[in-house]
């Protein structure tokens, strides 16, 4: 695993909290995402970072 | 490993565990009544009407921001001073009874409140019994006289608090006549100063105008200048919710970052500006009130910018000390030394999360304390999202990592679920940022805050999404807190009584990188901090004062008590529409 | 994976807080925006107050 689970759950922690506000953030650009949008980004963000983490590529250690 | 606190102060912790208990039992109500809240406002569940609301909003307030806050306040600050002078109260007698006093304080507010839920309250005292006031009890609202007669023994308790813990101090002096006061326990009493010089105002406006009035001794009072006192306390309270913070985020946090505290003077300075700049601000709650001139409310809001440097001061030291943690256990560069950090300790990320929000939240202090900007969001849902990155998360969640390092060393059990603890920490993270997003765009746009039904006959014009989606995030967001909260209350039970366990705490705080004495002893010398504060204040407040006090009187112009007009307004809507009320309204207004 | 141990020890002369640097100006960075995006909502986001006509 390329990182500690407690990085890991934080780092998703963030992320949807990215996915949260940039939505409002986007909106100002006039990039409207619908709420399907938005928690489809989340998905796919935290399905890349779970590949991150777990992808024989990068094994390491823990910490 | 040294001593747990348990062991070396059994009887002082017996003090912090009750107090705690207090305030976790509020903590537990304050976020069941919240979660009713968001699924009520949102039309999602209405467990009960509408008038109830105001019940269940004043005991969210109340239990939160008073009850739970404080307790833990009094709690931690028994065990600084204890565990920073190694030493306990010079007579646990008065120990207990400012804890008995607060207690009983809050038992009598608490019935009082409660009673909201009766059909047919009681009459106690001459008027029924009932507080459905909220925790701001402008008048006219009125309650019965039990509310504010509890809310005074609260207050006094917490003065005698100060008192025992000024008493311990000065005995302790005599023992140690020449050496500087030790950082916790300067906190505290620099903290129990400004409480003292701002708690005054509420006194005054409880005991002198509130409280005679709910008894009829009085037939009218002053709402502006009751209003007023209020906020002259209504300011610094906040910052007695975030001074025991900021005590653990100095003490605490570094060492749990596996460093030490960057500086020692930068944090005396911290407390100090404290003490002098937040009484003399308070006024930047009334900008929208009328009866206080705008030169008045300038004054204010340029004071309350000078209230930006402490808190970034904080900022600093704090963030510094943290990185001091993480190169000594091997971080590295500009960001990676982030890595470095103990990210698995509940209490350490806790903490750090909580300081994250309330650096963002901050911003929104910022557009707060704007006279003109503060027109766009005044008393809409806007101030509730404040209010939950503020207190109810850079505090409550402060309190709760807290209390995971510090539980197992007032008990000497071992904490239970540690990595579900994380997990509970990073879920109000999580939580508070849906709630209060949604909160801060629905408050943009318009929506009132303390509205049990915020659905209109016209359409709010919304920038972002839809107004349907705005509720779903605000109730998933009160359900994810509400989830966590009980994870936090289940994890500190099972640890209460998880007996035969050894905890795997080290309660040593190391010395500050730069000690106390790379500063000037003046920064010890309190009385000359109270002198300055007290000139600052008089001159914030004595013309805005004697300004409201010479237009409305002292007893103000005939004011009656309000609660009746919430069954006046409810016939009205129940027998016009809502349209023709509003139309009766501004052809009166106009 | 104990949380207080430490690997070296660092004292205060040894100590430059670039890392605290970084973030506060990250930080800044971020808080100017936020400005900007306010000075659009108050100023130019908004049509004159509405009136209600009944
Ligand atoms: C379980 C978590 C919580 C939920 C779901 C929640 C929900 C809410 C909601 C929806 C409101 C707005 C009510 C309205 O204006 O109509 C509110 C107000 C408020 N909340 Fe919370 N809250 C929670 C935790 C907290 C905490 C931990 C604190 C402070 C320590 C807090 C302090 C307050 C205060 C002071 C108000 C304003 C009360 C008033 O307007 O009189 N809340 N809360
Ligand atoms: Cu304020």
């Amino acid at each position: 695993m390329r990182t500690s689970p407690a990085k890991l759950l934080i780092l998703i922690a963030i992320l949807l909290v990215i996915v949260v506000e940039l939505r409002t953030v986007l909106a100002f650009f006039d990039v409207e995402l619908t709420v399907l949008q938005g928690i489809a980004v989340g998905i796919v963000g935290i399905a890349l970072l779970l590949v991150w983490a777990f992808s024989p590529l990068f094994s390491e250690s823990d910490q | 490993m040294t001593d747990l606190f348990v062991d070396s102060y059994p009887k002082q912790a017996r003090v912090v565990r009750s107090a705690f208990l207090t305030a976790y039992i509020a903590l537990g109500i304050g976020a069941l009544f919240g979660v009713l809240q968001a699924l009520h406002r949102t039309d999602i569940l209405r467990l009960v009407e509408s008038p109830t609301y105001y019940t269940i909003l004043t005991g969210h307030g109340v239990f939160l921001v008073i009850t739970f806050t404080i307790f833990f306040l009094v709690g931690l600050y028994q065990w600084a001073v204890t565990d920073s002078l190694g030493r306990g109260p010079v007579d646990m007698r008065l120990t207990w009874a400012w804890y008995g006093l607060m207690s009983s304080g809050t038992l009598l507010a608490a019935i009082a409140i409660l009673a909201g839920f009766l059909d047919d309250p009681p009459t106690v005292l001459g008027s029924e019994l009932s507080a459905d006031v909220l925790f701001t009890f402008y008048a006219p609202l009125q309650a019965n006289p039990i509310f504010y007669v509890g809310l005074v023994l609260f207050v006094v308790g917490t003065w005698l608090a100060g008192a025992d813990w000024f008493r311990t101090w000065w005995s302790w002096k005599q023992e140690n006549p020449d050496a500087r006061i030790p950082l916790p326990t300067f906190m505290v009493l620099t903290t129990m100063i400004m409480w003292y010089i701002s708690s005054i105002g509420v006194a005054v406006s409880i005991l002198a105008f509130i409280l005679p009035w709910s008894l009829g001794l009085t037939g009218s009072l002053n709402p502006t200048l009751t209003r007023t006192l209020f906020w002259y306390f209504g300011h610094p309270v906040v910052y007695f919710w975030l001074l025991p913070a900021y005590l653990l985020w100095y003490t605490v946090l570094p060492k749990l970052s596996g460093g030490r505290l960057f500086s020692d003077p930068l944090a005396r300075v911290v407390f100090i500006l404290f003490i002098l700049l937040s009484t003399p601000v308070g006024i930047h709650h009334q900008y929208l009130d009328p009866g206080i001139s705008d030169g008045f409310k300038f004054i204010v809001m340029t004071n309350t910018m000078f209230l930006l440097l402490p808190s970034f001061l904080t900022a600093f030291t704090v963030v510094a000390s943290m990185e001091h943690g993480a190169r000594q256990r091997g971080g590295d560069g500009y960001f990676n030394w982030l890595q470095a950090l103990p990210w698995r300790d509940p209490a350490f990320t806790g903490m750090s999360l909580a300081g994250v929000v309330f650096a963002f939240g901050g911003f929104t202090g910022i557009v707060n304390a704007g006279m003109n900007i503060n027109y766009l969001v005044h008393n809409s849902l806007w101030v509730p999202g404040h209010i939950h990155t503020q207190v109810g998360t850079a505090v409550a969640l402060t309190f709760m990592a807290g209390s995971y390092w510090l539980v197992p060393q007032l008990t000497g059990n071992r904490l239970v679920g540690r990595d579900v603890a994380l997990v509970q920490v990073v879920l109000w993270f999580v939580g508070i940022v849906f709630m209060t997003n949604s909160m801060y765009r629905g408050g943009l746009i318009g929506i009132p805050r303390r509205s049990a039904e915020p659905q209109y006959d016209f359409d709010y014009e919304i920038a972002v999404g839809s107004i349907p989606e705005i509720r779903a995030q605000l109730a998933i967001g009160g359900v994810l807190l509400f989830v966590s909260a009980m994870l936090f209350l289940v994890l500190i039970l099972l640890t209460a009584f998880n007996d035969d366990s050894e905890p795997i705490v080290d309660g040593t705080i190391p010395p500050a990188l730069s000690g106390p004495e790379d500063s000037p002893r003046v920064l010890d010398d309190l009385r000359v901090w109270i002198a300055i504060a007290l000139v600052l204040v008089a001159i914030a407040y004595a013309f805005p004062l004697a300004n409201i006090v010479s237009r409305g009187g002292l007893f103000g112009p005939d004011i009656g008590p309000f609660p009746v007009v919430v069954e006046t307004v409810a016939s009205v809507l129940s027998t016009t529409d809502t349209g023709m009320y509003l139309e009766a309204l501004v052809e009166t207004e106009s | 994976m104990d949380d207080t141990t430490a690997a070296r020890e660092i004292d205060h002369d040894e100590f430059d807080p670039y890392g605290t640097l970084a973030l506060i100006v990250l930080y800044f960075v971020v808080l100017t925006l936020m400005w900007v995006f306010t000075y659009f909502v108050e100023f130019l986001g908004n049509a004159p107050t509405p009136m209600i006509v009944l």
